[in-house]
């Protein structure tokens, strides 16, 4: 019988984190004065053993025995070849995926949760505040306080908090308090709430009263915790990578290709980074973060010469689409939908180190589905475009004849996340992309240039 | 205003839950549009075009120049601001 998981025992877990930022160079972080931000403009808001990890050049940072006793409770995390889906895809090659969806809130972000608790902890911090938007991150550090002894209150964005009950009851199982955003409990959500009573929220409120709540706290036992971005947040998320490696080298394999989704960075970086450092150091690998582009063109625009960019620089090319203003300019691919990604992942994407794909939300949730047929598992939403983009290269492995290594990160289940899958089969997504009025409007743009023929090859 | 696109819904990126366009376009600061929403919309109908036509020049045009703050400056700027309101 072939190899189906691969396990590490508790002793084998990685004993240190890896730190990205001793091996690339970054510009340093600016505050809104222009000035460097220093460790006392974080103070309040973090606890200073998390501010020393946040700049540290050390490559490798010990993970406390405390922290790793909590990780124990899912770690290490298994390795999982996808051999169904292989042999669904037939393709030659080899697909593992690493499970992060075994920890307690059913993601990776405890990875991260779990320390920042600890570290709060013995800096003698009793409560921590946060925001969280789907509930991922809110329900993480609700487990990881209750492990710690910690109070923690998660200001959750109004309309994410009415879609999404069932986060609350899990971040309140674990004794957290999660309120909806924009509150009465701060003076940014009263302030919110007096402008709109039936505001829906923001990020952007949930944040200033996450803040708030610590930095107003007198007695100094108040801190914020954040699940993404961060330089300390990606380098907790390393422990994925560094027990794939150990992993695949239990069975002799090296990836050619990783693959994780990438919102805020973290879960791909906690899987890529111990293996950027690999490819710093000469080794070849192909690494891919995948982001959403729920692109509807090539289903519902016409085929037609057009220009690649909306500058019309380019030549006329025979593309399907919706005119030149809809098609993306090469920014979108890898630019501005980079805005909200941690500054190291970002550094590594401008210096080519890792390639930035997207794959749009229906082809997402196709993969979701043909992953959930053949290997069982529900993904989370955002875990879908990762496998897409490994459908993706295990498809290129076929056409190529290559018996590729792929690896990717299942970040999370998504049995909370149903309502979307919901859609999706009922065929909501994007229904309602042109009216028949607006694509005759967007023809027009065409009327002008010249008619492709639509040949084929075979 | 066209109001045609305000029902229109798809899944938030940053929230991870279905939001409508309303939702996009009013939902930053003193009710203005989310700065992704050109990432997230351009594929759904001509969203430049269509701002451009309904918001007041200077938002647009704050709109598309204006690049999100890197996280740890608007960390320090949301501490400041804290600071002020709960002092």
């Amino acid at each position: 019988m072939q190899i189906k998981k691969v396990f590490l025992s508790e002793a084998e877990m990685p004993r240190q984190w890896y730190n990205i930022l001793a091996d690339i160079k970054m510009n340093p972080p600016l505050g809104p004065d222009g000035q460097p931000v220093g460790p006392d403009d974080l103070a309040p808001v973090f606890p200073m053993n998390l501010i020393e990890q946040e700049v540290s050049p050390e490559r490798w940072i010990d993970i406390p025995d405390e922290v790793l006793q909590v990780l124990n409770i899912w770690r290490p995390s298994p390795l999982i070849r996808a051999l169904s889906l292989e042999k669904y895809l037939d393709t030659p090659a080899r697909i593992y995926l690493k499970n992060e969806g075994v920890s307690p809130p059913g993601s990776h972000k405890p990875n991260t949760a779990v320390p920042q608790a600890y570290y709060n902890k013995i800096f003698g911090i009793e409560k921590i505040t946060t925001e969280t938007g789907a509930g991922q991150w809110g329900s993480a550090l609700a487990f990881a306080c209750s492990q710690f002894g910690i109070e923690c209150k998660v200001f959750m964005v109004r309309v994410s908090f009415d879609q999404k009950p069932y986060r609350k009851s899990m971040m309140e199982a674990w004794g957290a308090k999660c309120i909806p955003s924009p509150s009465t409990e701060t003076n940014a959500g009263r302030a919110a709430l007096e402008k709109d009573p039936d505001t829906p929220g923001s990020l952007g409120i949930s944040i200033s009263e996450a803040i708030e709540a610590a930095v107003s706290d007198k007695t100094g036992k108040t801190r914020y915790s954040l699940g993404s971005v961060l330089n300390h947040v990606l380098l907790h998320q390393t422990i994925i990578g560094l027990e794939a490696k150990k992993q695949l080298e239990k069975i002799g394999e090296y990836p050619d290709v990783v693959i994780a989704c990438a919102g805020g960075g973290s879960n791909f970086a906690g899987l890529a980074f111990p293996f950027v450092y690999d490819k710093i150091n000469g080794k070849e690998i192909d690494i891919y973060p995948y982001e959403p582009a729920a692109c509807p063109t090539m289903t519902k625009a016409p085929f037609v010469y057009d220009h690649g960019d909306t500058a019309r620089y380019t030549p006329l090319l025979p593309m399907y689409s919706l005119g030149h203003a809809f098609v993306p300019p090469p920014i979108h691919a890898g630019g501005l939908r980079y805005h909200g990604m941690s500054p190291a992942v970002s550094q590594l994407v401008t210096e080519g180190i890792i390639e930035a794909r997207s794959v749009t939300q229906l082809e997402a949730y196709k993969a979701g589905v043909a992953f959930a047929k053949t290997e069982g598992f529900i993904s989370a939403p955002e875990t879908n475009h990762a496998i897409a983009g490994v459908i993706e290269e295990a498809k290129k492995a076929k056409e190529e004849g290559k018996e590729k290594v792929i690896l990717f990160n299942w970040s999370g289940h998504g049995l909370i996340d149903l309502a979307a899958y919901d859609k999706y089969f009922a065929g909501e997504l994007y229904d309602f992309v042109l009216t028949d009025e607006e694509m005759l409007a967007s023809e027009k743009v065409f009327q002008d240039h010249p008619k492709p023929q639509l040949l084929k090859s075979r | 205003m066209d109001k045609s696109k305000d029902r229109l819904e798809r899944r938030c990126p940053r929230l991870g839950g279905d939001v409508s366009f309303y939702y996009c376009r009013t939902s930053s600061d003193d009710s203005s549009a989310c700065w992704k929403i050109f990432d997230c919309w351009w594929e759904c109908f001509d969203v430049v075009d269509y701002l451009n036509k309904y918001l007041p020049k200077d938002k647009f045009n704050k709109l598309v120049n204006t690049k999100p703050k890197p996280k740890m400056a608007s960390l320090v700027e949301l501490i400041e601001q804290a600071k002020k309101r709960s002092s």
